[in-house]
């Protein structure tokens, strides 16, 4: 059998509610016009495509196109109307339970969900622009959200303007590549005890909160830029009880605090570069054996901060703009050992109005005099073998 | 005044130390940007620089300058010229070369290297900070007859400005840290000029840790249109109030 392609025209003889009851497995649906027929659902296997300008308007009846079969293809839409609800969380697109759903090119309007998968498994969504309300950003629910999805891939998306741009709970074996997430009330990635996932090459700035991945394990995150998040519990990136992870080659600039690690274990982060965060690196006495080296630490209002005296990982090779060691023997890492701890930092722990000493020849001569003599900073937090030179030129 | 303006302009011209401090600044500054592979780090060095040194060098130039040319001022006294227009003429050229200097050995490799919102505060703040500090150093050149006292009374100002008021305010702190001095501390900063110079670069610089805990505080008195023009002004009256009082001293001055 022959699989049909089916033009529709929206506002004709036929309504497109019909038109999917009538499809036959495999049928492409061609959309034109803007279809305003409340909630759509799919229920078997074929692909909805919209020509240039085709719009579904779910006239605010709730979810306005809900996928409930597997290898179901959405592409080309600019979505909206989904209803803004309290008890349901309403989506632009919802996969329920189903393989294979392909979700391209689209672009949700102000949906309270954007793009909503629920138990779906080798799903692929692509390109899509979700943008919520900004003025109505507190009433907005998360862009992209997946719950207990298995490999799926989330690539070259824009989310701007929800709660959490893109929100993981319970995913397995994803890949996140290539997305923006920008200007989100919350969280611009949102990760709950979803383990072997890996996300790179995206970009996260503005969001209210930064990006948080919790509870997992095996996590890979790669060439991913953390910008701008600021805030007093804003953060490029929160690590909590991650364990056997890779954060390499990942930007992070100008936030309040770049990377806080909580909790972690066996974490390897390498190569990374932070640049005029207010904290560099938060590490927590409760992260163990995890690795940090050949990281670019430059410009910072403090590299590193901590909260107790146990400092069970390994810092080491990291580029650091404050050091002023020597290298005699010119193997290219200083011979005497950095502080990233200094005492200003830890003065500001405990007075934050301390701030307004920042750079003065006074904190600058502490900073210089505990360095020497550590007494208030723990004597393992140091790094052994400094960079004498950025890394990469 | 403008005579007197011009030749003391001529005069500093083919001052050695002035042309020495203009040379010295864009060697620091060139050196610390070729050095540094980032331009940012090179900028931070700057600013210590900036925060320390241009004050000292500004000061005590003045102060030297002001005994140096007091034959050539008792000259200018017995013509017919208004004491005020003598040490306006003196007090302008001064301050137009100084800045000059800054100009070129601070503002040039900053513009080269660094062309940025914050390269542009710190210019302003630096050029705010040697008018304040000539000025300063106008007032103990005049007031003193003796060169060596002079130079030691402005040494110890410096000092005063750049550590141990910073010293004093952080004692405090210590001393009364559990009653809520928290409102206090950033207005009292403020009084110092070299500290209000540097909060208002720091504001650019460290704005990402700004935004934590105690970044409500700082917005709430700098990040108002009203909280920047208490900061310029305080810095205005840096300049003013010590000119007003050299002007006072020196037009009841025995020559």
């Amino acid at each position: 059998m022959m699989a049909r392609v089916v033009p529709h025209a929206a506002n004709g003889a036929v309504p497109l509610t019909q038109r999917l009851k009538e499809a036959l497995p495999g049928d492409t649906i061609l959309v034109s016009g803007e279809v305003r027929e409340g909630t759509l659902t799919i229920d078997r296997p074929m692909a909805l495509i919209g020509a240039a300008g085709a719009v579904i308007d779910g006239d605010d009846a709730g979810d306005v196109v809900v996928i409930t079969a597997d290898d179901v293809t959405v592409q080309g839409f600019t979505v909206r109307g989904s209803r803004i609800s309290d008890m349901h969380d309403n989506a632009g697109i919802k996969v329920l339970d189903r393989a294979r759903a392909h979700i391209v090119d689209n672009f949700l309007d102000g949906c309270f969900f954007g793009i909503y998968l629920s138990g779906s498994r080798d799903a692929v969504v692509q390109g899509n622009r979700v943008v919520g309300h900004p003025q109505r950003e507190n009433r907005m629910g998360n862009g992209i959200h997946l719950w207990h999805c298995h490999n799926v891939r989330i690539l070259d998306n824009l989310v701007r303007d929800h709660r959490d741009g893109i929100y993981f709970e319970f995913v397995t074996d994803t890949r996140i590549e290539r997305n923006k997430s920008l200007n989100n009330l919350r969280y611009g990635l949102h990760f709950m005890f979803s383990n072997r996932n890996a996300y790179s090459y995206n970009r996260f700035q503005d969001n209210g909160a930064g990006v948080a991945v919790m509870y997992s394990h095996h996590m890979e995150m790669r060439h991913n830029r953390f910008l701008s998040n600021r805030g007093a519990s804003s953060y490029g990136l929160l690590l909590k009880e991650i364990n056997d992870g890779v954060l390499e080659d990942n930007e992070f600039a100008d936030n309040t605090t770049g990377l806080l690690v909580d909790g972690c274990n066996r974490f390897r982060i390498v190569d990374n570069s932070f640049r005029a965060n207010g904290w560099a690196l938060r590490l927590f006495a409760n992260a163990t054996a995890c690795v940090i080296t050949r990281n670019l630490f430059v410009g910072n209002t403090f590299d590193l901060s901590t909260n107790g005296d146990l400092m069970l990982n390994d810092i080491n090779g990291n580029y650091w703009d404050r050091y002023v060691g020597y290298d005699l023997d010119r193997d290219g890492y200083g011979d005497v050992p950095y502080r990233p701890l200094g005492f200003f930092g830890l003065l500001v722990e405990r007075m934050p109005y301390a701030m307004v000493f920042s750079r003065s020849l006074l904190v600058a001569l502490l900073d210089q005099a505990e360095r020497l003599i550590p007494t208030l900073t723990p004597l393992a937090m140091k790094d052994d073998h400094p960079l004498m030179r950025m890394p990469n030129g | 005044m403008i005579k007197v303006f011009k030749y003391t302009l001529i005069d500093l011209a083919r001052n050695r130390a002035m042309l020495g401090y203009a040379l010295l600044l864009l060697l620091v500054s060139e050196g610390l940007f070729q050095l540094e592979g980032d331009p940012m780090k090179a900028f931070l060095g700057l600013v210590q620089v900036v925060i320390a040194l241009v004050p000292l060098i500004a000061m005590l130039f003045t102060i030297v300058y002001g005994y140096d040319v007091l034959e050539f001022t008792q000259l200018l006294a017995v013509q017919p010229i208004g004491r005020s227009a003598i040490l306006g003429g003196q007090v302008l050229a001064l301050s137009v070369s100084l800045l000059l200097a800054q100009g070129f050995g601070l503002g040039l490799p900053l513009l080269v290297h660094f062309p940025t919102r914050v390269a542009l505060v710190l210019t302003v703040t630096g050029s705010a900070l040697v008018l304040v500090f000539s000025a300063l150093g106008t007032l103990i050149a005049l007031s003193q007859r003796e060169k060596a006292r002079g130079v030691g009374i402005g040494l110890g100002v410096w000092f005063v400005f750049v550590l141990v008021y910073d010293a004093l305010l952080m004692w405090l702190m210590f001393a009364l840290s559990d009653r809520p001095i928290e409102p206090w501390v950033v207005p009292l900063a403020a009084l110092d000029p070299i500290d209000l110079a540097r909060i208002m670069v720091m504001l650019e610089v460290d704005l990402a840790a700004m935004m934590g805990y105690s970044g409500a505080l700082y917005k709430e008195f700098f990040g108002s249109t009203g909280g920047m023009a208490v900061a310029l002004g305080t810095l205005m009256l840096w300049i003013v109030v010590p000119i007003a009082f050299a002007f006072r001293t020196f037009r009841g001055k025995d020559l």
